[in-house]
């Protein structure tokens, strides 16, 4: 898929300083913090880390989708000159659904099982467009089309339940694009799926991507989805941005401790039967986040220095990093 | 009905585990019957660690199930150490199962919430009731260490750890009654991979120390080819192809593991992957009522009126290595090493980056 794509000077969308707190009983508890990436249009960027280091939270809050009152959105979110954090519901539905859009992990709960495909189609098409009901038909029939599903005027009618997890998947990704939206989030959109069905998807979304000139953010944990699917890499650890750039580049070169360690540990690259270089210990749990880097009790290159605040430096034009050691560090990639 | 041939084990060492032409069918609406498994052999090797690979409705956990009789079988039969356990009496069997455990991909799943840690490893030989109770409480200990768990956790509850320590429970908990073979159900798949990693270094100290023999099962190809000796390829309910780990993954000769192959995403710059990709046609077709002929013709790319008309039979590429197609060893199918360029570990890596 496209490797090599434009850098023009104004993002489609701008995360800055993005920072979510869940309201609990024992208080607000911060969740992300100083998220900050963007996304030219038409390009495809892949949102990695492990479970719990907020990258699905971050989805949701760029789609306006966590509840005020549970929750607390700081920092802005740019999408086309226009930041959605703080905008009325009223104004956030315009642009939901036909500028940006979003699928999930598990369709079958995603989609709604009392209604048919069509219906669920054509309830975003009205939701946007002024057009009649038969019109809106043909599109959503042209839109299933689109993303491969055979025969789609018959799948127009049919429910969920009569459609496989693969199919399901195809459905939603129908539902999101119809209205040709400029960005789609796709948290990950093929967990659920089998190897060979997820390779169908994939390709229909990078195909989506293409023709639409739509931008996307796949949020996964598969390194290898993001090396075929993405032409950067924005790398999360317990809330926070930790490494940000060409994902050609940082496969072989990462800049922070924690991705390399992310790439070495992939059974897929490693020698048959080797010992894996695992990443000693765990995820931080919320509450005892250590001071300064948060990766520095895991990371073999900790130093004193280390204790400090770690900004985010920039890396070149388009890349970044949250490690006060990325200039000297020699670290180890897929092909080290 | 046209049952596969047995597949000859590649010593003639007792094999551990013995499937023959073994067959599990459920029931059905409408009075019709599912084969998650049908008509598979296979034979594991003592100390061999065993892939299944295949996806869901492949039959790959409804066979791993079988191998430690928690399914049985209603075709052919399973033999351990060349005895058939349903042969034995309730309390033999009893006795004779402790040594054939298996570990589960949701350990959330697999834990009592309501039962601290040290209690659910030791419950294993609480049920067993053969040592004495310090013996048990010291070997429960033992193995948390063994399994790299503080002690510090033996009263603590399940919910008070993370994922990867919870499979390290269900892993010391399966140990203490001394198993021989162990079925790993997609046993690392709901781990973050860092800690799949250390899980998957675990199993390999493990098997070095206490002599396991594994079967692995699962749907990655990566853990797949890291751990395995020997691996079979499952597909609506049969093997379609099995035989040495670097035979299956570099030499592909069943057009399903082709795809199966080229479907994994690797995590390599664009240059350095492959550029030509076989994308499966179509979805797997209901398992109870299979294609006729060979069951992957919906969907190959290669496949000929004869696929349709005949069960194909089992064809030998190389030395152990088979495969379930009636043109095997004839068709262009890609290889390992175009598949995967630079993929395959240390020796097997022929196009490394220059």
């Amino acid at each position: 898929m496209d490797n090599t794509p434009p850098k023009p000077a104004a993002p489609l969308l701008d995360v800055r300083d993005l920072g979510i707190a869940f309201r609990t009983g024992a208080g607000l508890v911060q969740v992300t913090r100083d998220v900050t990436f963007s996304i030219a249009p038409g390009e495809t960027v892949g949102l990695v880390g492990e479970s719990g280091c907020g990258k699905s939270v971050t989805g949701l809050a760029l789609m306006g989708l966590l509840p005020k009152a549970t929750s607390r959105v700081s920092g802005e979110v740019v999408l086309e000159g226009e930041n959605l954090v703080g905008m009325s519901q009223r104004r956030l539905r315009q642009r939901r659904g036909a500028k940006i859009s979003m699928i999930f992990q598990e369709p079958m709960s995603a989609l709604d099982p009392v209604f048919t495909i069509g219906q669920q189609i054509a309830e975003t098409l009205r939701a946007h467009r002024d057009i009649s009901p038969r019109e809106a038909r043909e599109r959503g029939i042209e839109a299933l089309a689109r993303v491969g599903i055979p025969e789609p005027a018959l799948r127009y009618d049919a429910y969920p339940h009569q459609l496989s997890g693969g199919m399901r998947q195809r459905a939603m990704i129908a539902i999101a694009i119809v209205c040709e939206p400029r960005l789609l989030i796709a948290d990950e959109p093929t967990t659920a799926l089998d190897v060979t069905v997820q390779a169908q998807i994939v390709d229909v979304l990078g195909d989506l991507c293409a023709r639409l000139g739509m931008a996307m953010l796949f949020i996964t944990h598969d390194l290898g989805l993001v090396a075929q699917t993405c032409s950067r890499l924005v790398t999360m650890y317990a809330g926070e941005v930790i490494e940000e750039g060409r994902i050609d580049e940082v496969l072989v070169r990462p800049r922070h401790p924690y991705t390399s360690g992310l790439l070495r540990s992939l059974p897929a690259l490693a020698e048959r039967k080797s010992k894996l270089p695992a990443i000693p210990g765990r995820v931080p749990m919320r509450g005892e986040m250590p001071e300064g880097c948060r990766f520095r009790p895991r990371c073999g290159f900790a130093r004193p220095l280390c204790e400090m605040p770690q900004p985010l430096d920039r890396l070149g034009p388009s890349g970044q990093v949250r490690c006060c050691r990325h200039d000297e560090l020699e670290l180890m990639g897929v092909l080290s | 009905m046209n049952a596969p041939a047995p597949i000859p084990a590649p010593q003639d060492a007792t094999p551990i585990v013995a499937v023959e032409n073994v067959g599990v069918h459920f029931p059905v609406s409408g009075g019709r019957t599912l084969k998650a498994v049908d008509g598979v052999s296979l034979e594991v090797r003592p100390r061999e660690i065993f892939g299944v690979i295949g996806e869901s409705g492949s039959g790959k956990t409804t066979l791993g199930r079988a191998v430690i009789c928690l399914e049985k079988p209603s075709a052919g039969r399973i033999l351990h150490q060349g005895v058939d356990p349903y042969t034995l009496s309730a309390r033999e069997l009893r006795r004779h199962r402790r040594r054939y455990q298996i570990i589960f991909q949701d350990p959330n799943a697999a834990l009592d919430p309501r039962m601290t840690i040290l209690k659910a490893i030791r419950e294993p030989m609480d049920v067993a009731g053969e040592l004495p109770e310090r013996e048990r409480r010291e070997r429960a200990i033992e193995l948390m260490e063994r399994v790299g768990l503080s002690p510090d956790f033996a009263a603590r509850y399940p919910h008070e750890l993370s994922g990867g320590q919870k499979q390290r429970v269900c892993i010391a908990r399966v140990l203490t009654l001394r198993p021989d073979l162990i079925v790993c159900d997609e046993a690392v798949s709901a781990l973050d991979v860092s800690i799949q990693a250390d899980i998957l270094n675990l199993f390999a100290e493990l098997q070095a120390e206490f002599g396991l023999t594994y079967i692995f099962i699962t749907h990655n190809l990566g853990v797949v080819a890291h751990v395995s000796d020997r691996v079979a390829v499952m597909y609506l309910g049969r093997i379609v192809e099995i035989g040495r780990t670097e035979d299956v993954v570099l030499a592909p000769a069943h057009p399903y593991t082709e795809a199966l192959l080229s479907a994994e995403p690797v995590a390599l710059p664009a240059h350095l992957r492959a550029q030509n990709r076989v994308m499966l046609k179509g979805e797997l077709p209901s398992p109870v009522s299979p294609p006729s002929g060979c069951r992957f013709r919906t969907r190959c790319r290669f496949a000929q009126p004869v696929c349709a008309e005949k069960e194909p039979p089992w064809r030998e590429t190389a030395p152990g290595h088979l495969s379930a197609c009636h043109f095997a060893g004839e068709l262009p199918i890609m290889s390992g090493a175009e598949l995967h360029p630079v993929k395959l570990g240390g020796a097997l890596r022929p196009g490394r980056a220059s």
